[in-house]
């Protein structure tokens, strides 16, 4: 293929614009499948992804495209929208020279759609503007047309019009790309200079490396070298993925494909580094990915302990395919060992969790996540706290700062009132109230980043009734009026259910977290006593009542293997939880500490 | 040795909306098919052993008619019994007539076991019941004017709306009935029955209790014995059949759906009528080890109320009772009580029994 025939792309869109549907419509149009084989979201490759209609992975297929008598190779990008894993999109943007930007024709320009376009253009990318899902009865094109022409200064006519379920547009779409979209500018002679962006393990063939050919040629038998990490291997395959794995015998510059190597070594790989011939060496390193900042902590434990070494194994095994995952061990009185885990948001923990028990069938206790404080120590010394355990005593603590963010929520105007009210329930500072039109607004908020770390999301799309979207970025500490609260069943303090929460909120909090324990901890045998309590000063209270009913009243006939299978059951169920002194407490009790109110029933 | 059968009678002329048994709409040519296939099964298990108690089961065996059941009881002659033997069939009071009282009578049934369930014309009707309490006095002076002098009567209890002025009336009107045996069964409301498609719950457990607590003192207050968790009975008269499940001891079961535990294998009959009928008896086959035997001996034996007989216990399994799992840290935490030759689970806590039972099955 010749390089300027070929084309590098991804497409960007807030979540839930129809990208995922859209991608699928090019794979077709491009005869990667056929129509029969089309599965919704054929991108999608994880079960989690399909079953939430989230792209949470990025994922890169190599399509074919006949056009004026030329064929082109197109290398699709695929990228997540939500929040969390705007990491994820830079990376893949890095490898592409051209997006789509997709907005939905009944939403219009969202908080992501912005936060995505300023991220492309970072990268210098050519961008189409796309309108998609035009066939639905409340879309409102003249309106979002306008959208885009006022924030991002797109012209009428180069916007295009696509139904990702009828396939109006998309040809249209593909064939604007080859026109617009630059061809890769690598040089093919100089020596090879390939950029990771992306990584999986496959069990019989080790780590297989993403990446794009940035200058060079990469073939089968040569000798490569990871810049960073210094390691070297042999290639033993290449493949391309259209969308399946295709063998192929060399990538050229501007090509996108998939390096098996017999890699072992999980860590030799590093989302970012640079591969180059260690024979014929380029003299300079790509400039890679900045680290990225994980914002959310949660203590992760086997309900087991004897799993500590495979939830290890897990962890390591998912971050090869997930930079962006941090761990380092930790132990807890009331936990044992297990793992304190970085993620870039709730979600992105919410994913990780599920699939460490999915794909590596674990059983996990995750605590309730906090944000990094800074401590201000009474000798001077600051120190940074992803923890409520690691909270010093409080005699020698001056002052805790905790991280602000900079919430902008886009709004239709009429649930400026309730959301305001949300933010102002949550500790925010109100900054300022711009109208992008009549109806719509954009609420920007500072607000504690430990306050929208656990439910934030989700109110803010109850409230909205869906339409409010947000994004956030970190604008630095400040210092806060916090304290430590404990928790004691049954008299008996458990560190893992340690949060730390501003003062004036305290007692209201101690209160909806007490009962709301009651209402999650199954009745145990004797009355339970669950306390909060801040230093030595209890502040709510709830007691569990002693269980009185546990028995199998009939037993059917003669089958009593079937009452001794219940009582497995039973007894692999207590299993699940995590035995604190003597009181079962299961695994949602450990997150529930964050809830700002009263679980029904 | 085996020396007790259960045979299963999955028949019913209607269907209550808490069963989970295996059951049928009753139909004369599926109901002659089921005899054939009920018939070949035991000719090819039974190995002639004298039984001690023989249980018709169900369904509802009531529900057959007159030719159906003499042809059931002409299936049974290959039987031999001991001569203190127990016979028991499973009737409702609907379809419970003068001429199949004295056909059971006549073939050697000495027990009879009528699922009365509740009195309460409104609780009879969530549990989709089609008799009321008149029929029950009617038909139990029947049953003893033919001279059947060991009657069980079975009560459903912690029902939706049901009060504890409702379960006491159910319970007067129980006692008056003057028969031997009492079951009561605390409503489970389990997978693939018309009260879970309903979305229907159990109730709170606290009432639940209080209601079982009611029934266990009136129930004593007036002569019976309190023997198993949801059996009462007249002294001498407990059910030497179930007793033979909770004593771990070995007995056939035929018929669809159906369990044995024969050997050291414990095996469950196919719910699938089709394959029944083709011979294709077993459905599951669990074969026990040593440990395997020894908790079920716990998890049946500590449902009687005076528990398990160590010196018994240890004629039969070769084992100290005080040395398996962790029986001595029970006795020592006050759930089991080890007194007079027996290890049992303290009365205060029976009626929260699994949470003990659980420490004898798994790892």
């Amino acid at each position: 293929m010749k390089q300027e025939n070929i084309r590098n792309f991804s497409i960007i869109a807030h979540i839930d614009h129809g990208k995922s549907t859209l991608a699928d419509r090019i794979l077709e149009i491009t005869n990667a499948i056929s129509k029969r084989e089309v599965k919704e979201q054929m991108l999608d490759n994880m079960d989690i992804e399909r079953e939430r209609g989230i792209t949470i992975k990025l994922n890169t297929v190599r399509l074919n495209y006949h056009y004026k008598g030329e064929d082109y190779t197109l290398n699709l990008i695929d990228t997540p929208g939500h929040v969390d894993f705007s990491y994820e999109v830079s990376r893949s943007l890095a490898a592409s020279d051209g997006a789509i930007l997709v907005v939905d024709a009944t939403q219009g320009v969202e908080a992501q759609t912005i936060a995505n376009m300023y991220l492309a253009l970072d990268n210098n990318l050519t961008i189409i503007p796309v309108i998609n899902k035009i066939d639905l009865p409340s879309a409102d094109i003249k309106k979002v047309k306008q959208e885009l022409i006022d924030t991002f200064g797109f012209k009428d006519e180069e916007i295009i019009l696509t139904s990702a379920k009828t396939g109006e547009g998309i040809k249209e779409v593909v064939e604007t790309l080859i026109e617009k979209v630059p061809a890769p500018s690598g040089d093919p002679d100089l020596p090879l200079k390939a950029l990771i962006f992306d990584s999986l393990y496959d069990s019989y063939r080790g780590v297989l490396t993403l990446a794009r050919v940035v200058d060079g040629e990469l073939k089968v038998g040569d000798k490569i070298e990871f810049l960073e990490t210094g390691s070297t291997y042999e290639v033993t395959e290449l493949f391309v993925y259209n969308p399946n794995f295709l063998k192929v015998d060399s990538l050229k510059s501007g090509e996108v494909g998939y390096i098996a190597a017999s890699i072992k070594n999980i860590s030799d790989v590093k989302v970012g580094d640079t591969i180059t011939n260690s024979k014929n060496p380029c003299t300079e390193a790509l400039p890679g990915y900045k680290p990225m900042q994980q914002v959310v902590f949660t203590g992760l434990y086997p309900t087991e302990t004897n799993k500590y070494n495979d939830l290890r194994d897990a962890l390591e095994k998912l971050k090869l395919n997930d930079a962006s995952l941090t761990f380092e061990p930790e132990t807890s009185e009331a936990l044992g060992f297990g793992f304190r885990c970085g993620f870039l948001g709730l979600l992105h923990m919410d994913v990780i969790e599920e699939r460490l028990e999915r794909e590596f069938n674990l059983n996990l206790i995750a605590t309730s996540p906090s944000v990094i404080y800074e401590v201000l120590k009474t000798d001077g010394e600051v120190i940074k706290i992803d923890s409520p355990q690691k909270l010093p005593e409080i005699t020698k603590v001056k002052t805790i700062s905790e991280p602000y963010i900079l919430a902008n929520i886009f709004t239709p105007s009429e649930y400026i009132g309730s959301l305001m009210e949300l933010c102002q329930n949550k500790r925010g500072i109100y900054k300022t109230l711009e109208y992008l039109t009549p109806e719509r607004a954009i609420l920007h908020y500072e607000l504690p980043l430990s306050e929208i770390v656990y439910d934030f999301f989700d109110k803010l799309k109850s409230i909205s009734k869906g339409y409010a979207s947000f994004d956030y970025e970190l604008i630095g500490y400040k210092p806060s009026n916090l304290v430590k609260m404990d928790i004691l069943v049954n008299g008996v303090l458990v560190d893992a259910l340690s949060t730390i929460v501003h003062k004036d909120f305290a007692y209201n909090r101690g209160k909806v977290v007490v009962n709301n324990l009651k209402a999650i901890i199954p009745r145990q045998l004797f009355v339970v006593p669950i306390q909060a309590a801040i230093g030595s000063k209890v502040i709510a209270r709830a007691d569990i009542k002693a269980m009185r009913k546990d028995v199998l009243a009939k037993c059917y006939g003669g089958d009593v293997s079937r009452k001794k299978k219940l009582l497995e059951k039973q007894k692999e169920g207590k299993k699940r939880m995590k035995q604190i002194g003597n009181v079962e407490i299961p695994q949602e009790a450990f997150l529930t500490v964050l809830r700002d109110e009263e679980i029904d029933g | 040795m085996a020396s007790s059968v259960y045979i299963h009678i999955p028949f019913c002329s209607h269907i209550c909306t808490y069963c989970a048994f295996t059951k049928f709409y009753y139909n004369k040519k599926m109901v002659t098919d089921y005899l054939n296939t009920l018939e070949k099964e035991i000719k090819e298990r039974y190995q002639g052993e004298i039984l001690k108690t023989l249980y018709i089961g169900g369904g509802t065996p009531s529900s057959l008619d007159i030719s159906d059941l003499k042809e059931l009881f002409k299936i049974l002659k290959v039987f031999k019994f001991q001569d203190d033997y127990e016979f028991t069939i499973e009737v409702n009071p609907e379809n419970l007539t003068f001429d199949k009282i004295k056909l059971f009578k006549e073939n050697k049934v000495n027990r009879i076991s009528m699922g009365v369930e509740s009195t309460n014309i409104n609780c009879l009707k969530y549990l989709g019941r089609c008799h009321d309490f008149s029929l029950v006095k009617d038909k139990i002076k029947l049953l003893k004017e033919f001279g059947f002098n060991n009657i069980n009567v079975d009560l459903i209890y912690a029902l939706k709306n049901q009060s504890l002025e409702d379960l006491k009336k159910d319970l007067d009107n129980l006692l008056s009935l003057d028969v031997q045996h009492i079951s009561t069964y605390s409503l489970m409301i389990e997978d693939k029955t018309i009260l879970k498609l309903k979305g229907e719950e159990e109730i709170d457990e606290d009432k639940d209790y209080l209601m079982y607590d009611l029934i266990r003192k009136t129930l004593k207050k007036h002569g019976y014995f309190h023997y198993e968790i949801s059996n009462f009975a007249k002294e001498g008269y407990e059910s030497k059949h179930n007793l033979v499940y909770w004593a771990n001891s070995e007995y056939y079961g035929f018929g669809l759906a159906s369990a044995s535990f024969l050997g050291n294998t414990r095996t469950t009959n196919t719910n699938n009528f089709k394959k029944y009928l083709e011979g294709d008896y077993y459905s599951e086959i669990e074969k026990l080890d040593k440990n395997d035997i020894l908790s079920y001996a716990l998890i049946l034996g500590f449902r009687l109320i005076k528990g398990i007989n160590k010196k018994e216990f240890y004629n039969k399994y070769h084992v100290e009772l005080d040395s398996l799992y962790n029986i001595k840290d029970l006795i020592k935490d006050k759930k089991l009580i080890d007194k007079g030759g027996n290890i049992y689970i303290s009365y205060d806590k029976i009626y929260i029994e699994n949470s003990i039972l659980i420490n004898f099955v798994g790892e």
